[in-house]
């Protein structure tokens, strides 16, 4: 297409349209553009550094109980259980995951923010006259979305590589970086932080209010947590056995199923349960947010 | 566990305090215009071959919105032609931004269409290739730079960032491109708007009150680039209830009230079609003659420098009169109503809020 006008720019070749690829990148501009995504990334940094603090403490306290608080038979009982060659790798995967359970709230909020500040700042207009295909412009922020999740994870299994290791030296003991219970959490991690941003993501497109995104996506995390005394108090009133383990419907509960393997509560279900359940809520907050989005008016 | 739950969630809430604040912060801009010193770039002379000039037509066809049972937009049909400057005018809440966001696939139709080159918005291969809005002065992220706004869309799009550079120029915001929105003046706002509009070089352009918090030489520039884009063969509507500013920009009207049409046509047509408000200038010694020669349905109101109104009867009807009862005339002008009058005529009592 020639420029009407005399453009240097737009007479350039190479000029094939919107794409997908296109589109992704112009969010990740949108998100490198303003303050908010940098003030994730930093603040997730800050949490990450206060929870490896918070969590070598405990870990120090594992290997090493403190007199008087604990009978001298119990402490050394406990401090052998951590000093066994799998009490120091479960340390060594909780250190490598420092904070990551409360963490994919920085990614669970990212993916709310890609959608609602479109709505918040009167954005919206301007990014669906430039692409009418609505659902193409989700799946896009969907891409990003995904793609912060596993950013936030990154910078956090970095920062805990390399405090981890020097902790385990200080503490004078060791395990070895690559043993398969802390690749597999460290992996597992990185579907969570995946999952949650594209979680919220959904829950954004779904909402599209902001402040009210971000409320409802908080609210699904913490109250999650409520959902173990929930099913523990019906259990008591109806004594039936799944009851103990139905909490895992609960997102986040769902979410530490999958990472923990199971021992996220007492009676868990096995980990593939909590990524189906997570993968699903996920689907079914996407599905719903693009035929929405479709659907809905842009005033 | 809990204590990083609660650092986490009261961060939350620190930050969305913050977002909220910047939100709301628009009503801090300054509405002095864009001032001295943005003289806008002029365009290119170009023109839009005669073959081409069809695919800026834009047809609306029984065009109608209901929200919870009131219809904001009421069977509306109009055409819109290449080459030329229409105002889309009505009071507020007459369905102007309403049509236009339906125009652009934002707002989708109770019932009827709007085509573009008989093509409808979301159907277009490249519609900002074809079409350029302006939609609100207000849509822009506040803390992102009007460079990286625009550079936004063309990624988008699919066209070179550079262009974004050219539009900035073009409308005289060249230096402010690399300060936030959050510090734009309204009319800087308006500029910003048009550059995004023109990021595709477009062949129809759709504006919503463009005008709206531009200083006189900001509302002067603005006149001067819709009236070139149009001597360019671009198709330019642009909304308004600002009925000053139309008169001199406007080749066309499309004149809304109520959500229905009101009048469509060249400005001198539509207020041609309002002859029933002309009335005729006469000055004559012998005012109360004429007055009984001119008989009972016309009714003769005293001018304060001595001359009269005359409204029922046209200037010939009135000259032939005088001249049969042999009275003197000294002065004879048909005054047509101006625009603001025909508006007012034609939306009477159909303003209220609804």
């Amino acid at each position: 297409m020639t420029a009407l006008l005399d453009s240097a720019a737009l007479n350039q070749v190479g000029d094939t349209g919107t794409t997908l690829a296109r589109l992704i990148r112009a969010e990740f501009m949108k998100l490198r553009t303003t303050s908010a995504g940098w003030l994730f990334i930093v603040g997730f940094i800050v949490f990450t550094a206060a929870a490896l603090t918070i969590n070598g403490f405990g870990s120090h306290y594992q290997l090493y109980p403190q007199q008087g608080l604990v009978s001298r038979a119990q402490g050394l009982a406990e401090a052998a259980q951590a000093h066994s060659p799998a009490g120091v790798a479960a340390i060594a995967a909780s250190m490598m995951t420092s904070g990551q359970r409360v963490g994919v709230l920085f990614a669970l909020l990212l993916g709310v923010v890609v959608v609602t500040s479109e709505f918040a700042n009167q954005t919206a207009a301007v990014t669906f006259v430039t692409v009418p295909r609505r659902a193409t412009v989700i799946r896009a922020k969907l891409a990003a979305a995904a793609c912060c999740g596993a950013l936030f994870w990154l910078v956090g299994t970095v920062i805990a590589a390399v405090a981890t290791p020097l902790f385990l030296y200080s503490q004078h003991v060791s395990t070895s970086p690559a043993g398969w219970i802390v690749v597999r959490s460290v992996l597992l991690n990185l579907v969570a932080f995946v999952a949650w941003g594209v979680f919220g993501l959904g829950l954004g497109a779904v909402l599209r209010n902001q402040m009210a995104s971000v409320i409802a996506a908080i609210a699904v995390y913490a109250g999650s947590f409520g959902a173990e005394g929930v099913f523990t108090a019906l259990y008591n009133l109806f004594h039936q056995g799944w009851l103990l383990g139905a909490p895992v419907i609960a997102p986040a509960l769902a979410s530490a199923v999958m990472i923990m393997s199971g021992q996220a509560f007492p009676d868990a279900p096995a980990g593939w349960v909590g990524g189906v359940i997570m993968i699903g809520y996920t689907a079914a907050l996407v599905a719903g947010g693009i035929a929405l989005t479709k659907r809905r008016d842009v005033i | 566990m809990v204590v990083l739950l609660a650092v986490v969630v009261v961060g939350g809430l620190v930050w969305l305090a913050r977002l909220n604040r910047g939100g709301t912060r628009t009503d801090r801009a300054r509405t002095d215009g864009a001032g001295p010193g943005f003289p806008g770039r002029p365009l290119g002379g170009k023109r839009i071959p005669p073959a081409l000039m069809s695919q800026g037509r834009i047809d609306v066809c029984g065009l109608t919105k209901e929200y919870r049972g009131v219809r904001a937009v009421d069977d509306l049909s109009f055409t819109v032609e290449p080459g030329r400057v229409t105002g889309f005018l009505g009071p507020n809440g007459a369905g102007k931004t309403t049509t236009l966001r339906m125009l652009l696939d934002l707002v989708e139709p109770t019932a009827g269409t709007a085509t573009i080159g008989g093509v409808r918005y979301a159907d277009l291969d490249q519609p900002i290739r074809r079409v350029g809005a302006v939609l609100e002065a207000g849509a822009a992220h506040k803390d992102r730079t009007g460079r990286d706004h625009l550079r936004i869309v063309c990624q988008s799009a699919g066209i070179s960032l550079a262009r974004a550079d050219e539009v900035l120029e073009l409308v005289g915001l060249g230096v402010a491109g690399n300060r936030t929105f959050r510090g734009y003046s309204l009319g800087m706002r308006q500029r910003l708007g048009v550059a995004a509009a023109l990021l595709g070089d477009p062949q129809v352009l759709i504006l919503d009150e463009p005008a709206n918090g531009l200083d006189p030489e900001g509302i002067r520039w603005m006149r001067d680039l819709l009236r070139t884009l149009a001597a360019q063969g671009r198709t330019v509507l642009v909304s308004s209830h600002l009925l000053g500013e139309m008169a001199l920009l406007a080749d066309d009207l499309v004149i809304v009230a109520a959500g229905r049409l009101a009048a469509q046509g060249t400005v001198a047509s539509v207020i041609g079609s309002m002859t029933y408000l002309s009335r005729t200038l006469v000055r004559t010694p012998e005012l109360e003659k004429l007055a009984a020669v001119l008989g009972r349905d016309v009714v003769v109101t005293p001018a304060d420098d001595g001359g009269a109104y005359i409204t029922g009867a046209d200037a010939v009807a009135i000259g032939d009169a005088a001249l049969r009862a042999g009275v003197a005339i000294h002065q004879l002008v048909t005054q047509l109503p101006d625009l603001e009058a025909a508006f007012l005529e034609l939306t009477a009592g159909k303003a209220a809020i609804r």
